[in-house]
């Protein structure tokens, strides 16, 4: 046991923080902070509102307890979709396990420190969410010293179950897919899958209640009936959730302690399924896991003219990102796949409302109103600002390279050339999804020539600016000490620094609208003509200060 | 030709991993840079290609200053790091040509060295497989043409030999001759002192951030007035006091 807590705290340490270099001055961490602080705070507090507003709705009908276990339940499915990433993460893809593998240690043990490192992390999720229900509702209901004892047990102990869960999916799906040799595209495929047939879920659910959850009566008479698909899809999937919600329910009684009992023997006794199955699953699927497939033959004579053609340096190297960036599954799923994804996924609320079809035509005919013009346009150009914020190639750009990154100082080319051809992907992925966009609209809102136009012309510009943004926050804050691909992109908190900055934008841009009241064509030519400016501002920053920059990042 | 004068890189002011370190590397030798792990090897090095910007003194390459003209000086040299395992989802040729581009290699001359390093180093099977599938030493060797196939002048490699095969080894050990006996300038760092003891015309042992001695083995000899191997003559001057 005690080995499991040392070999956890071992790979803790060597995951590193989530940001930057630990040197990184004051300054830096105290932005971030803050940043997290934008971010998340207004969530908190808004969730908390929330749940304040239906404990009191359910509390007139004595129904308040149903919060809870609706709660515990949502939360126990959050859990289980971020585990399947997380158990990806430290499970297959960090690079530790090679280093364990030899070590005298017993499966289990591995396993163990590997669960608990997933649960730390879940841990630190469920904080944004988990933590402000239970003390909202300990609030309300008056609880005493004994609520909070049982909500804090009940905090640790809720994300086991749903983890040893995704676990055990990971597990099958990585150990059934250890086939032959190409397990890097064969994974992908079946990853690929899973999106599409969690999008084709949430589809589903989405038309089953569009319209029912649209504010908190309704939402209070649906927790109350349990007649919804998602509440009893999810409550038989974590059934344990309503034990936990009965411990806290009860907890000034007898029975409050019995349930928490139950509840506490469910959990040890997943663990020990997720043992049980873990030792026969994990060592297979995860040995092996580097192996890349080699053909180790002759490259016939065209192929190779075609690999040798000379290009020009700026080429040679944006060529070289955009290569990795397509073969590393962590980047493809993050970076290259998600600019094609995203806008794809935008379309299902939209779609799967039963009532698509009128509310698609109402839109349509106000969008191409004279009075509406300018806004429909700055929500459009929010919308494009929203996919390129939410693309993490450019504000990875450096993080990427990891210790490779060194190199390019030794390369003769200018810094500030190796910055441009960085730049690159990130701009060509994020027009990428704009152009997907405009397509949707284009099919469902019959968007008018000159819309489209105007739309380009504002949206190029836009993306430009949250790319040469994310670029400059990487170059201030780059993680390069990781040690797996998915290290770098996911235990990484840059991207939210371009996600609140295209949110910000792209709010001031609307807000702008609105306020003026500006028509079509002044939204477009004002749009256009303050991030043209703010690019060339931006990019004189980035050519003359980002070399310096660079320079200053050491290992 | 490589000359370092006075460079120094401390790190919070503090500890001093290079200490007013001053060296001379003239054209047409071979240099040994020896030292114990954490001596000062891999800083100094990383200081010459410019990948680090020492707190004092100045490094010049073919007459160039890394920190004044860094693109002239960069074109002069060629870098293997001591870590190959970068560019990993590249394949090997993909990261070769990537090289030549960046070094601007006129298309005939490239297909030619990369087909004779190829033949050289045994890779020509490996050259259509990502990086990801080699072995570290076949890493070390893609490293090795990545340098080799823009011809610099000099020639800077951090443990060069590690991991690399017999043959492998022989092969760049000679190739490291033919260099400076055509009037270039090889400069790489080791462990192996068998290998600093024949292929070396001059090596400097450094411990401690500090170059403890500079010359040839025969110099090390005379001045410690001893016959002993170059192994335990290394072992005395950097024992701890």
């Amino acid at each position: 046991m005690s080995k499991i807590f040392l070999l956890s705290k071992i790979m803790m340490k060597n995951a590193g923080s989530a940001w930057g270099n630990k040197k990184g001055s004051g300054w830096k961490s105290a932005l971030l902070l803050l940043a997290i602080g934008i971010g998340v705070l207004p969530l908190m507090l808004v969730g908390v509102m929330f749940m304040a507003g239906l404990y009191d709705g359910l509390a007139l009908i004595g129904q308040e307890g149903a919060l809870l276990g609706l709660g515990v339940a949502l939360v126990s499915l959050a859990i289980f979709v971020l585990g399947i990433v997380y158990v990806l993460s430290v499970f297959y893809y960090s690079q530790d396990v090679e280093h364990m593998l030899p070590l005298p240690l017993a499966p289990w043990q591995i396993l163990g420190a590997k669960f608990l490192v997933a649960l730390f992390y879940e841990y630190l999720t469920s904080f944004l969410l988990f933590a402000p229900l239970l003390v909202t509702y300990g609030v309300k209901s008056g609880g005493g010293v004994l609520y909070y004892l049982f909500a804090l047990l009940v905090y640790l102990v809720v994300p086991i179950f749903p983890l040893v869960l995704s676990a055990l999916v990971v597990m099958l799906f990585m150990r059934f897919t250890s086939v032959g040799k190409s397990k890097d595209r064969f994974r992908l495929i079946g990853g690929l899958l899973a999106i599409v047939a969690a999008v084709g879920f949430q589809a589903v659910i989405q038309r089953q209640t569009s319209g029912r959850m649209d504010n908190i009566e309704q939402m209070q008479q649906m927790i109350v009936n349990g007649d919804n698909v998602l509440l009893n899809l999810v409550t038989q999937l974590f059934p344990a959730s309503k034990l936990a919600a009965l411990a806290l329910i009860g907890s000034d009684s007898w029975s409050g302690l019995g349930y928490l009992a139950s509840f506490l023997l469910v959990a040890a006794v997943s663990v020990v399924v997720f043992f049980f199955a873990g030792n026969r699953l994990y060592f297979r699927g995860v040995m092996g896991i580097s192996e890349a497939m080699a053909k180790r033959k002759k490259v016939d004579e065209s192929a190779f003219q075609k690999l040798v053609r000379p290009r020009s340096a700026l080429m040679a190297y944006g060529l070289k990102e955009w290569r990795i960036l397509w073969r590393t599954p962590a980047y493809l799923m993050n970076c290259t796949l998600s600019s094609v994804l995203l806008p794809v996924i935008a379309l299902i609320p939209i779609l799967s409302r039963q009532d698509s079809g009128e509310m698609l035509a109402s839109l349509s005919a106000r969008l191409q109103g004279d009075e509406a013009g300018g806004i429909s346009l700055a929500v459009a150009f929010a919308a494009f600002l929203a996919v390129a914020g939410a693309n993490s190639t450019s504000v990875t750009a450096i993080t990427r390279d990891g210790q490779g990154f060194f190199l390019n100082k030794s390369l003769p080319i200018p810094y500030a050339k190796i910055l441009i051809a960085k730049l690159m992907p990130g701009i060509i992925l994020s027009v990428v999804s704009m152009l997907l966009l405009l397509a949707e609209g284009g099919w469902l809102l019959q968007l008018s020539p000159v819309f489209v136009v105007y739309c380009l012309l504002i949206g190029i510009p836009g993306i430009i600016f949250i790319n040469l943004f994310g670029i400059m926050v990487d170059l201030h804050l780059p993680k390069l000490s990781w040690s797996s691909e998915q290290e770098a992109v996911k235990q990484n908190l840059n991207p939210l620094f371009t996600l609140l900055a295209s949110a910000l934008a792209g709010g001031l841009a609307i807000a702008g609208a609105f306020v003026m009241g500006a028509s079509m064509t002044v939204v477009a030519v004002g749009l256009f003509a303050l991030f043209a400016i703010l690019d060339l501002i931006l990019y004189r920053i980035l050519v003359t200060k980002g070399p310096v920059w660079m320079e200053k990042i050491e290992a | 030709m490589i000359e370092l004068t006075g460079v120094t890189k401390s790190y919070n002011n503090t500890i001093k991993a290079v200490d007013n370190v001053s060296l001379t590397i003239p054209k047409g030798e071979i240099f040994g840079f020896l030292g114990p792990n954490g001596a000062g090897k891999t800083t100094t090095i990383k200081m010459i290609t410019g990948i680090i910007r020492p707190n004092a003194g100045q490094i010049k390459i073919n007459g160039k200053d890394i920190a004044t003209e860094t693109l002239a000086a960069k074109r002069q040299f060629g870098y293997v790091p001591d870590s190959p395992d970068m560019f990993l989802r590249l394949k090997g040729l993909e990261y070769v040509s990537f090289m030549a581009d960046i070094y601007e290699v006129p298309q005939k001359v490239r297909n030619e060295r990369i087909l004779q390093l190829a033949q050289r180093f045994d890779m020509t099977n490996a050259l259509g497989d990502t990086i990801q599938s080699y072995s570290h030493g076949m890493r070390q060797k893609i490293m090795i043409m990545g340098v080799l196939v823009h011809h610099p002048e000099v020639w800077i490699l951090d443990e060069p030999l590690t991991g690399l095969d017999p043959k492998s080894s022989y092969t760049l050990k000679e190739m490291m001759r033919e260099h400076a006996d055509s009037g270039r300038t090889v400069f790489f760092s080791t462990h192996v002192l068998e290998v600093a003891e024949k292929l070396c015309d001059r090596v400097a042992i450094i411990n401690k951030g500090q170059i403890l001695f500079c010359g040839t083995f025969a110099e090390m000899q005379q001045h410690f007035q001893s016959n002993n191997s170059l192994e335990s003559l290394f072992l005395e001057l950097t024992k701890h006091e």
